[in-house]
């Protein structure tokens, strides 16, 4: 399973990163307590936009730390893997907790490069599981499959999903636009993923899961 | 004998006159004019300098300070304690010539305006107006001003000049303005024309005063004023009464008669002794003045005022140095500076000319130097004998060595050589205090060092940028000691932990480091913070050297402490140590890289 997903379509444009990008002091870690709240908050949104961007769901930090994402080659300036983790370590802790709310979570046991050592990969979720399952319940609501069952496979790779995307897009207009690349959001989507954010529905009790490991077929209430 | 109000410096002390030295200090000394406490005055500093004996109140010290000229005094005795009663020494007048104490009600007004004018006055502080109403029998020069012939400033005729024993060798003040030594004929005249119109009854005033006397005897002073305003007896601009010193000439209002009015407004409010005097004794007046030693120390000081008083060193100002003990054929006689060639050359010397003569001076001179230096270190007392001399020598050394090296830090040594000449006279040392009391070595020391900070003339704390290290300042300060009496590093320390207490202008100010600064009393991180904001602001407007990948006209550029030193004039460890601040205030951020810690505006908050 690739650990990233790009699909080519949005690879085409580039990422636009923010103007602290920019900003030597970025990548350094800052002694103050303010300061340095600030400083992971503006690293979160910029993973987060990142990951969106490349439709990554699962982020390896040691093969991001070379990326330009922690690698700034203009400035020659980068946030090392220590450094890297201690963003993402925050991005992992709840709002109350003085986090980022949530916006990772480390993937424990999980291989990257060779590198089993823990919290070198994490799920960033510039959508929480929550928030896909709100995602996928407005999709099947707008396209009318309630009571419908589709398998996993059909959610994340079906043609379905890119097409009732796109039309949504030309129904819908101008107006609903944001929402219909919402719907269509989901479409390539991890499939562990996609397993976490459909496994929130069935605890709401608004679907329920069957079949076996890989072959998952999901029926929506 | 007279009270008289005393110049203090921004440290609390009695401003010294030129020559004069400090002898011995004593704290928890109360007065004594005869056998009466004056009120106000039970609680202060005594200090014994060679000149004068003076009294700093502890509480509200610009009110109540007086000082007593020892020139003026004919004996001290000493009164040993006995149950209750504090050990005292008691100093007698010089018996008056020629007018009788029952004069006073008739001459006490001129005594007080002369007196209120004997000390050039401090315009910055509130004068102390102690005055008892006897008349002086010795001619004195009173608020005599000397013309400087460069400039044309007015400046005061020093207090300790006496035109009957002043000779050419005198040493004089330089002008207050132009920095250049008057010429002695001058500052004679100017005594002596001064003394004279003061000699001189004032014919229009006459009436003034005893109606101005008659009211303070009724026990308050009419802060109204008689007349509206004051003209200046110099220039004869007409000032508002309650001016004490000209608007436009700077002339003291006090001579004349209507000045009396502008004294008396800004004296409504201090009971000086004079009324506390009249009140306790009425009549009884014994012609002495005790000090009580509630804390001891009476001996040394006993000791030194009869020192003191034996040595009369205001009789010779500016004496010529000790004469050298057995010299060579080669050493210069009188106050010629050793390096310098003698104006006498000696009798075996050949006249020798080119190359050879000038050999033959540079082995001269270098002999003449090393008996200076040889003699100098004999022993201590002769160490100190000849501390102006070894100053002198050093000086020109420095000099010499300046212009092969051409360093600016040897011109920075030479500076402060040259002022450690300056504060010899003026130092605390443990030698002046009693054993014991190191309370009061140490409140002395801080006032000492306050007094080295805030001195204008070496700019100490303004060539710092305002900041100043701790450690700089205690290297400093014992090196202007000239390796005498050096200070103990906890003792410094805890001298400058009590500023605070003893309400000094400088402050000491501890960053989160531990690192201790020195700083001004008002000055505050806000400023500091505004400041460096200024300057983020102003790189952020200076378009770059070089192309650089972010944008300059947001973020600017990163200053390191360094840079920051060098900007505000401080030493890179404050320069750190102020950033550091400014970035725990959310003003800076940091950047480590290669090269090194840099600081820029903070733009990581939004």
């Amino acid at each position: 399973m690739a650990t990233t997903a790009a699909t080519a379509g949005t690879a085409a444009t580039p990422f636009a990163f923010p103007s602290t990008y920019n900003f030597p002091p970025f990548f350094t870690p800052q002694p103050n307590s303010t300061t340095r709240h600030s400083q992971l908050q503006k690293w979160s949104s910029l993973i987060q936009s990142w990951c969106r961007h490349h439709r990554t769901y699962r982020l390896s930090l040691v093969d991001a730390v070379d990326s330009p994402l922690f690698h700034n080659a203009a400035l020659r300036k980068r946030l090392n893997l220590a450094e890297a983790r201690a963003v993402v370590d925050w991005m992992t802790k709840k709002e109350e907790e003085g986090g980022g709310g949530q916006r990772a979570e480390w993937i424990e046991g999980a291989a990257a490069g060779g590198n089993t050592a823990p919290k070198s990969v994490a799920w960033i979720w510039w959508r929480r599981p929550e928030e896909w399952a709100d995602v996928l319940v407005d999709w099947i609501d707008v396209t009318g499959q309630r009571g419908v069952v589709l398998t996993v496979f059909e959610l994340v790779q079906g043609e379905a999903t890119v097409s009732q995307g796109r039309s949504l897009i030309t129904q819908t207009g101008s107006t609903e636009n944001g929402r219909a690349d919402h719907l269509a959001e989901f479409h390539g989507m991890d499939n562990d993923a996609m397993m976490k954010a459909l496994n929130v529905l069935v605890k709401r009790g608004k679907a329920s899961v069957f079949g076996n490991e890989g072959e998952e077929g999901v029926k929506f209430f | 004998m007279f009270f008289k109000s005393l110049d203090l410096t921004t440290a609390l002390r009695p401003l010294l006159l030129p020559d004069e030295t400090l002898l011995f200090v004593q704290d928890a000394v109360g007065l004594y004019e005869g056998k009466y406490k004056i009120p106000d005055y039970q609680n202060g500093h005594a200090y014994l300098t060679s000149h004068r004996v003076c009294y700093v109140a502890a509480e509200e010290p610009r009110k109540f300070s007086v000082g007593i000229d020892l020139k003026e005094v004919d004996r001290a005795e000493y009164q040993a304690g006995f149950f209750k009663s504090s050990p005292k020494i008691t100093l007698y007048p010089k018996p008056q010539k020629g007018k009788t104490d029952k004069s006073r009600s008739a001459t006490a007004s001129p005594a007080v305006s002369q007196q209120s004018s004997l000390l050039p006055v401090h315009p910055s502080s509130p004068r102390p107006h102690s005055v008892v109403p006897q008349p002086s029998a010795s001619p004195k020069p009173v608020n005599a001003t000397w013309i400087c012939p460069i400039c044309s400033f007015s400046n005061p005729v020093p207090s300790n000049f006496d035109p009957a024993t002043a000779t050419a060798t005198t040493h004089l003040p330089p002008c207050l303005a132009c920095g250049i030594k008057p010429p002695f004929i001058t500052v004679l005249k100017a005594a002596i024309s001064a003394a004279a119109s003061r000699d001189s009854p004032l014919p229009s005033t006459t009436s003034l005063p005893t109606e101005d006397n008659a009211q303070k005897h009724g026990g308050h002073s009419g802060s109204s004023g008689l007349m509206g305003s004051v003209s200046c007896p110099r220039c004869t601009f007409v000032n508002h009464p309650s001016l004490i010193e000209c608007e436009m000439c700077g002339a003291p209002l006090t001579t004349g008669g209507p000045s009396i009015q502008g004294d008396d407004a800004s004296r409504a409010d201090s009971p000086a002794p004079f009324f506390a005097q009249s009140r306790i004794a009425n009549s009884e007046v014994t012609d002495s003045i005790k000090l009580s030693f509630r804390n001891g120390g009476e001996k040394t000081f006993h000791e030194r005022l009869k020192g003191a008083l034996i040595q009369r060193k205001w009789l010779l100002q500016n004496a010529p140095p000790v004469p050298l003990p057995s010299q060579a054929a080669a050493s210069p006689s009188g106050p010629a500076i050793a390096t310098l060639e003698s104006p006498q050359p000696s009798a075996p010397r050949v006249t020798a000319v080119g190359i050879a003569g000038l050999e033959q001076r540079g082995l001269e001179t270098r002999m003449n130097n090393q008996l200076v230096i040889g003699n100098a270190f004999e022993d201590l007392e002769a160490l100190m004998a000849s501390a102006k001399q070894i100053v002198a020598l050093a000086e020109t050394l420095a000099r010499e060595s300046g212009m092969t090296t051409n360093g600016g830090a040897s011109a920075e040594t030479n500076a402060v050589l040259s002022e450690s000449a300056a504060a010899l006279g003026m130092v605390t040392t443990k030698d002046m205090l009693s054993s014991g009391s190191e309370n009061l070595y140490l409140s002395e020391l801080s006032r000492n060092l306050a007094e080295y900070l805030t001195d204008d003339r070496k700019g100490i704390l303004q060539r710092e940028g305002g900041i100043m290290s701790l450690i700089d300042l205690w290297a400093v300060f014992n090196r202007s000691r000239n390796g005498v009496e050096l200070i103990s590093p906890s003792d410094f320390q805890r001298a400058a932990e009590l500023w605070e207490k003893l309400k000094l202008p400088v402050r000491l100010r501890r960053f989160k480091s531990g690192l201790l600064v020195v700083q001004r009393y008002d000055w505050s991180d806000e400023k500091t913070v505004r400041q460096l904001q200024e300057w983020m602001e102003e790189l952020r407007r200076v378009p770059p050297d070089e192309t650089i990948p972010w944008d300059w006209t947001v973020f600017g550029r990163a200053v390191t402490a360094q840079e920051a030193a060098q900007r505000f004039k401080w030493s890179v460890g404050v320069a750190a140590e102020e950033l550091g601040m400014a970035e725990d205030r959310g003003l800076l951020c940091r950047e480590e890289g290669i090269e090194g810690l840099r600081f820029w505006s903070n733009h990581l908050v939004a």
